[in-house]
C-alpha cells in the first residue's frame, strides 16, 4: 500500500499514527500540523518524524504561522499547493487525514 | 467606583480553531465596555499567552496574504495599540526552541507605546492572582 497521511493538528492522539504502516508512507503536515516540522519542544524534534516515511510540509501553512523554509527540520520537504497535487496523484494510492 | 480586573489566558495554538482569536477580540472589546457601566466603574483586562498559546505570538504570520484571514500577530499588535498589557511566558518560548526576536513585541504603529512583556510564569501567576475573573481560551 502507498499511503499518504495528512496531519493537521499539533496535539492529537498518536496511537493511530504509530500503527499505520505502508510499503510507501508519506506524511504531509498542514495547518497546525506544521509545528511538527518546525518546533523543537524541550530541545527535541517531533516524535512524529521518527517514523520511516517521507515528510512534507505545506509552504503556505508554514508562512501563515510565521515560519520560513529555513526553520523546517531537514527531514521535511517544503512543498507548494501545486506540489501537493502532484504528491497526491503520483505518490500515494490512499490518503488519510489525522 | 470599582475596577474589575480580567485575565484573558490563551493556552491553545492559533488557526485550527477560533479559540485564541476569540480571546483577542473579547479582550479588545472589553476596552469599550465602560459605556455600559456606572460612572467610575471600569474593567482592566490583560492578555497572557502560556503553553501552546505562545505560538500565537510568532511574528510575520502571513494568514492575511495567503488565506485572507487576519493573522493572530495582527490582533496582538492591535491589543498593544489599544493599551492592553500582553504577557508571554518566557519558559514556554524556550520550551519550543523559539527566540524572543521571533515574538511580536510592539504595535508597529506611531501611537503604540506598549510592548509585549516576555516574563517568567511566576509573574503571570501573580497577575492572575490579582484578577477578579479568569477567562481561558
Amino acid at each position: 500500500m502507498k499511503l499518504g497521511i495528512f496531519v493537521s493538528h499539533f496535539r492529537f492522539n498518536t496511537d493511530t499514527y504509530e500503527r499505520l504502516k505502508a510499503e510507501r508512507l508519506g506524511v504531509i503536515f498542514v495547518q497546525n500540523g506544521i509545528y511538527h516540522a518546525t518546533l523543537r519542544e524541550n530541545g527535541k524534534s517531533s516524535p512524529l518524524l521518527e517514523k520511516p516515511a517521507k515528510f512534507y510540509v505545506l509552504k503556505d501553512d508554514l508562512e501563515t504561522h510565521g515560519f520560513t523554509n529555513s526553520q523546517v527540520d531537514s527531514r521535511v520537504k517544503v512543498i507548494t499547493y501545486n506540489d501537493l497535487v502532484d504528491v497526491i496523484f503520483n505518490e500515494y494510492e490512499k490518503l488519510a487525514w489525522l | 467606583m470599582a475596577i474589575t480586573k480580567l485575565a484573558f489566558l490563551v493556552d491553545k495554538p492559533p488557526y485550527k480553531t477560533e479559540t485564541s482569536r476569540l480571546a483577542l477580540t473579547h479582550a479588545l472589546s472589553s476596552q469599550s465596555v465602560e459605556i455600559y457601566l456606572k460612572d467610575g466603574d471600569n474593567v482592566e483586562p490583560f492578555l497572557a499567552f502560556i503553553g501552546d498559546g505562545v505560538l500565537n505570538c510568532i511574528k510575520n504570520q502571513k494568514a492575511l496574504t495567503i488565506y485572507d484571514v487576519t493573522s493572530l500577530d495582527m490582533h496582538i499588535r492591535n491589543a498593544l495599540l489599544f493599551g492592553l498589557n500582553v504577557y508571554v511566558c518566557k519558559e514556554d518560548i524556550r520550551k519550543f526552541g523559539l527566540t524572543e526576536d521571533m515574538i511580536v513585541m510592539d504595535a508597529d504603529h506611531p501611537d503604540g507605546e506598549l510592548k509585549t512583556q516576555i516574563v517568567p510564569y511566576a509573574e503571570i501567576e501573580q497577575a492572575i492572582e490579582s484578577c477578579d475573573h479568569i477567562l481561558f481560551f
